[in-house]
């Protein structure tokens, strides 16, 4: 075994951007994401629900890209850019936001930081998605309140929300 | 007019709960967390049915960090819950009838410690064998569950004679439908924070429909005052039934009083898919008979409902279902009887719809047979047997009259998506895909609000100026995601001319709110709509007339307006509410309570409102695959005025969804009294990608020129009527008749024509 | 705090190895103590169900070199195990010449799982929908096995896999696809000496609703037909559920050279109902399933033949 293998953290520091600053934050490494945000920093619009990645509730994007923070452990997001539904309105509504109050895409809004945070995910890659584009991107957040009506109408109106504002 | 935002213009608004939802910074009740809690667990069993011989606590009690080990010998009052009969034991004696009974409950420092304590308990079970089939379960020789036996509740309705009405039947159709165990798989689990506060009181942060029936059951449970307990119950992430029964909350409660420490709890998603409710399952034996001319003269039904271990309402959603598989039609004969059964299946309960997705799945389905074997079109076979203006209830009780019965049957009959009903081929075959089959269907149901004849049925709330010139609507209901905070702010704007700053409300705490009744059964918006009816007169009296006194102006020359009191005439702005607030005088507040509104019979459990809806519904059928899409929906719902057409939107969308997966895939398998489905891995609810279809929702506001009822409830309507009609399309594509939920697709599929053309050698 | 009880109880070590042979060495130390992570997406939902205690020592795959890579060697298509899925559902090179193979991937949970998961976690599950798949482009797996990277075809690797008491400690390194013209999909093909040759082939997954699914059954066809009707090579792979993915070689080289035509159908149909064998549970019924993946495979080919009518008798 050499010895840069060996030199295994103990106790391991996670080191990474939430949000934009930048944090160190001790944790087992195993630790899931999800326990980090919510318990240790307090970021509780990350949602617990299944716990197995199946409803999308804790959703979150590393380096862009929607993942479930249930599914990620600590050791995972080391020197990476974790952005949570805190993060996409620190500087006012996102449109994506805008669009789900605007066309009442949420009723009790616990699926909901984790849905935007796909749609964020989505249109950042794909400004303009297709229908199977859209119901891809966002099978992974499970919404037992709407039937998901509201929701593809907030996401067309994200869409056309983002063109215009470009 | 179909309703949409377009459509709604103006009354299309923002929901005032929005915001915190879209951004993540709302609190629900299990994000809250306090300095020097405790970490709350519950043991449970570990067999659906079993003898406990002994638990023994003591290893877990001197682990270091364990706070508490409860057991039964730990309740101080009542060890029982259920919000009509309480039997649940909080924790169990002496025996264990499911896998959720709780036998034990810990609290520690952290979770792991409590977990840890959990695995210290030793429990010594003698291993009972599981009653999992209700039908065996009411035979005699069945093990008993409670001493009175397995049988929770019979019901029985009976007009004429069916026996010799099916004697003068030319159609008789017989069936029998079952119906899945449907979980709520509301996305926050259950749980909260229980703070004992420095005065002896105890205040429980944890979602609940109904505020005060959980301070009750509380209070019952620790043996102490109800005054000592305070219930905030709002913002919840989702219910839909499933959270009005306690369910965290007797543990999170001894703990806490046990301890002083605040104690936080909430369940994995396992723990609630163990213990948590689900829909009934139930089994619906219907035969029903017509004349040579297709007019109704007898039905017969059978229905046996698998209530679980204990009794929560158990009785009432029977009672609703014997109510339902009568339905909206008339009979000469009927013959009506029910049975609730106790197994060791898992907790049936509350559940949108209440027993009437069950009842409607049977009983739209014999109207589509019989219309078959009688060669008639089905809408035309329901219209010729459909309730008149004036017919009584279902259970002849006299009901609040509306033309909701015919409104709907019209809306559907002339919609686009009926009338393509006939174009489409027959056996409804694609020629480029020929496995590929559509079919449309329709189904019909009226839909009763409120609590009914026989169970406490409060309604009322509050207005009030608040010192710092809000207006403060109170009112004891809870928000998990209805949309209720929206509706209640709308009704405040648009009837009172308030603006959406000047309104504070304030709901779920019963430390401040009146006793308002449930959040359940469709009723908390017409509830709503009722005492601002009642409080308008009085509370635009007291707030004018204090305004006048001030600004030396008759109240009848004034009037409430946005920001404040202007003249009738003109817009100037005379004093604002703060202004008024900061005045002389006894505190401007009116208050109402009454009770809903219900039928003058004795028949419990008979309703007095009715919501009607007519769905259409287009369905594709792979025939290699036996799977079934749903592709494009019309709802019409007669429910008087809407109050918030986004939120009643959502409402019918949502039910729609969790019909669609009622229909499709939905079912809490179990084994032996264990669950085969443990989490949303396997326990599946429409995705996305399973609600890709067009859904058009037209709402018929028209109500009687009396009518003094004014909104009918829709919270659950939505989710009653699609299963049926999506049987009927299938059966248009297919020439199969489902009656069994959710569809099994073995039963659709079919060998490729091309294969069996070849064999035939044709 | 979000209540995970087993986070809490135990603190696994995680290793992070740069290169395989670091990595087995791990795996050879710790033993059973010890699992090989790479998205983790899997082991986790195993840790949750109490399917499996959580180790207490994590292997780290991620971070070793050369094994995040999708890149054309010399044999074919060489991904690597870290590859996660939704890089190989996005990369170009696999959605021109191994578009069911992109189907799968697709078809596998969802994005924001497949940016976490990896191709050699699906594999090495034994039963991940992507298999299927990967067993009609004649996928081969490389091996580490501490010494020397060893190459096996995935056919041969998923028969010893299936057998009880089986074994394997060795470390999945990449995918091999090889790159043939015959692997693109139908029409696509430009080869004027193949112009004449009908390509064809389809993956299906089918589950209990539309997306995010656990599979019930998973088909993959492809094959070609020559222009007088005969069928000129075919590939069928069945799987889904927990059932391990399997060629239908017995039937394939029965119907292949053969017209493709009702009798044909019927006895691919009847042989595949034979053949696959599917494992059951509380959801499905192995009848649904062998009749589903049969109904599939049969009309994969009634489509590619030019959908005859009754012709066969």
């Amino acid at each position: 075994m050499s010895d840069k293998a060996a030199e295994v953290q103990v106790p391991f520091q996670l080191q990474c951007s939430v949000n934009g600053e930048l944090k160190t934050i001790a944790a087992p490494p195993s630790t899931r994401l999800l326990t980090i945000l919510r318990d240790e920093m307090e970021l509780t619009g990350t949602k617990r629900s299944c716990e197995i990645g199946r409803c999308g509730a804790c959703m979150v994007l590393i380096d862009g890209r929607a993942v479930n923070s249930c599914l990620t452990m600590a050791y995972q997001c080391a020197g990476k850019q974790i952005t949570t539904i805190e993060g996409l309105s620190a500087n006012g509504l996102d449109p994506i936001q805008q669009a789900f109050l605007e066309e009442g895409g949420f009723q009790c809004g616990y699926c909901t930081p984790g849905m935007i945070v796909s749609v964020k995910s989505l249109l950042d890659d794909k400004p303009n998605p297709n229908v199977d584009e859209v119901a891809e991107a966002l099978s992974g957040n499970i919404c037992r309140c709407t039937g998901y009506g509201g929701i593809w109408r907030a996401v067309q109106r994200a869409i056309e929300g983002r063109r215009y504002w470009k | 007019m179909l309703l949409n935002r377009t459509s709604s213009g103006g009354r299309w608004r923002i929901r005032p709960d929005g915001p915190a939802k879209v951004t993540g910074e709302l609190t629900y009740l299990t994000d809250m967390t306090k300095e020097d809690m405790l970490y709350g667990l519950v043991l449970r069993s570990e067999h659906p049915h079993a003898r406990i011989i002994s638990v023994q606590t003591d290893k877990a009690k001197q682990l270091q960090g364990v706070h508490a080990v409860l057991t039964y010998m730990d309740v101080p009052g009542l060890n029982a819950f259920g919000i009509a009969h309480p039997d649940q034991p909080v924790l169990c004696e002496d025996r264990a009838r499911y896998v959720g009974d709780a036998i034990a409950t810990v609290a520690a420092e952290t979770l792991a410690i409590a977990q840890q304590a959990l695995e210290q308990i030793e429990v010594e079970y003698e291993i009972l064998p599981p009653v999992d089939d209700p039908e065996l379960a009411i035979l005699d020789d069945a093990p008993l569950l409670h001493p009175q036996g397995n049988t929770l509740h019979r019901t029985a309705f009976n007009r004429g004679d069916a026996e010799e009405g099916f004697k003068l039947c030319t159609h008789i159709i017989e069936e029998t439908y079952y119906t899945p165990r449907q979980m709520h798989t509301y996305m926050e689990t259950e749980g909260g924070l229980f703070v004992p506060g420095d005065d002896g009181r105890l205040t429980v942060y944890s979602p609940t429909q109904h505020g005060f029936m959980d301070r009750l059951q509380l209070s019952r449970i620790l043996a102490i005052p109800q005054s000592d307990i305070r219930i905030v119950s709002s913002p919840i992430g989702g219910s839909f039934g499933g959270k009005d029964e306690l369910n965290v909350q007797p543990y999170g409660a001894l703990l806490a009083v046990n301890t002083g420490r605040p104690i936080k709890m909430h369940n994995s998603r396992w723990e609630s898919v163990r213990a948590g409710l689900k829909r009934h399952p139930m089994k619906i034996t219907m035969k029903t008979g017509t004349d040579a001319d297709g007019k109704l003269l007898a039905h017969q039904v059978y229905i046996i409902s698998d209530t679980g271990p204990y009794s929560t309402l158990g009785a009432e959603v029977l009672n609703f279902a014997t109510e339902h598989v009568i339905g909206p039609y008339r009979y000469e004969h009927l013959d009506v009887k029910g049975v609730s059964v106790f197994t060791n299946n898992g907790m049936s309960g509350e559940f949108r719809g209440f027993g009437g997705n069950q009842a409607i799945f049977a009983l739209e389905g014999q109207m589509d047979r019989l219309a078959e074997r009688l060669g008639l079109e089905p809408w035309a076979f329901r219209k010729l047997n459909m309730r008149q203006l004036d017919d009584l209830g279902p259970f002849d009780q006299p009901i609040a009259m509306t033309e909701g019965a015919d409104q709907v049957w019209d809306a559907v009959s002339t919609s686009p998506l009926w009338l393509e009903r006939e174009k489409i081929p027959l056996e409804g075959q694609s020629a480029a895909e020929p496995w590929i089959k559509t079919g449309i269907g329709a189904a019909f149901t009226m839909h009763g609000a409120g609590l009914g004849v026989g169970i406490p049925d409060p309604a009322g709330g509050r207005l009030e100026l608040a010192v710092d010139g809000k207006i403060e609507a109170v009112f004891g209901y809870e928000e998990f995601g209805q949309g209720l905070i929206a509706a209640l702010e709308q009704m405040l704007i648009e009837q009172f001319d308030f603006a959406q700053e000047d309104i504070r409300i304030i709901i779920g705490d019963t430390d401040v709110v009146p006793d308002s009744g449930s959040t359940t059964a469709s009723r908390a918006t017409a509830m709503m709509w009722k005492s601002l009816q009642r409080l308008h007169t009085p509370f635009t009296e007291q707030l004018l007339e204090r305004a006048g006194a001030i600004v030396g102006r008759p109240a009848e020359q004034l009037r409430l307006s946005e920001g404040g009191v202007r003249k009738k005439v003109g817009d100037e702005l005379l004093i604002t509410y703060g202004e008024l607030a900061k005045a002389e005088g006894e505190p401007i507040r009116c208050e109402t309570s009454f009770v809903f509104p219900t039928s003058p019979t004795d028949r419990v459990g008979a309703h007095f409102m009715y919501t009607y809806s007519a769905v259409a519904v287009k369905v594709e059928l792979n025939t290699l695959t036996g799977r079934v899409k749903v592709l494009q929906q019309y709802h019409a719902v007669a429910a008087g005025p809407v109050i918030n057409p986004q939120g009643f939107l959502g409402q019918i969308e949502g039910g729609s969804s969790m019909a669609l997966g009622f229909a499709l895939m939905e079912d809490a398998v179990m084994e032996k009294g264990h669950y085969m489905t443990r989490n949303l891995d396997t326990y599946l609810v429409p995705t996305i990608a399973d609600q890709r279809g067009k859904i058009e929702v037209q709402p018929i506001e028209h109500l009687p020129e009396n009518d003094e009822h004014g909104p009918r409830g829709i919270g659950e309507v939505g989710s009653v009527t699609l299963a049926p009609a999506i049987a009927a399309a299938i059966h248009q594509a297919s020439g199969k008749w489902v009656t069994k939920l959710p569809i099994d697709p073995s039963y659709l599929q079919e060998t490729p024509f091309f294969l069996s053309k070849a064999v035939n050698g044709e | 705090m979000s209540m995970n009880v087993q986070e809490t109880l135990t603190s696994p070590l995680v290793w992070h190895p740069q290169t395989a042979a670091e990595a087995w060495q791990y795996k050879q130390t710790y033993g059973i103590h010890s699992v090989f992570v790479a998205g983790g997406t899997l082991l986790r939902t195993h840790w949750e169900s109490g399917a499996a205690p959580m180790p207490q020592h994590f292997i780290d795959l991620s971070a070793i070199r050369g094994l995040n890579e999708i890149r054309v060697g010399e044999e074919g298509l060489l991904i690597g195990g870290q590859s996660k899925l939704q890089e190989c559902r996005t990369n170009p090179l696999l959605q021109r010449h191994f578009p069911m193979a992109v189907d799968a991937i697709r078809s596998i949970a969802a994005p924001s799982i497949r940016n976490l998961a990896t191709i050699g976690g699906n594999i090495a599950s034994i039963v991940g929908d992507s298999v299927p798949a990967l067993l009609v482009y004649d996928a081969s797996l490389i091996w580490y096995n501490g010494q020397t990277e060893q190459e096996e075809k995935l056919s041969d690797w998923l028969l010893a896999a299936g057998q009880s008491g089986y074994r394997n400690d060795r470390l999945l390194l990449s995918l091999k696809l090889p790159l043939k013209s015959e692997t693109s999909r139908g029409d696509r093909d430009e080869n004027s000496t193949n112009s004449k040759m009908k390509r064809f082939g389809a993956f299906h997954k089918v589950g209990r609703r539309e997306a995010f699914t656990p599979s019930v059954v998973t088909a993959a066809v492809s094959g070609s037909i020559t222009d007088t009707g005969l069928l000129n090579k075919i590939q069928i792979a069945v799987g889904g559920g927990q059932t391990i993915p399997r060629r239908l070689i017995e039937v394939e080289k029965e119907i292949v050279g053969t017209a493709v035509d009702g009798e044909m159908l019927r006895h691919l149909f009847d042989r595949a109902l034979e053949l696959y064998e599917p494992r059951e549970d509380v959801f499905a019924s192995a009848s649904y399933r062998k009749q589903t993946a049969a109904n599939l495979i049969v009309t994969e080919l009634w489509k590619a033949s030019g959908r005859f009518i009754g012709q066969g008798g």
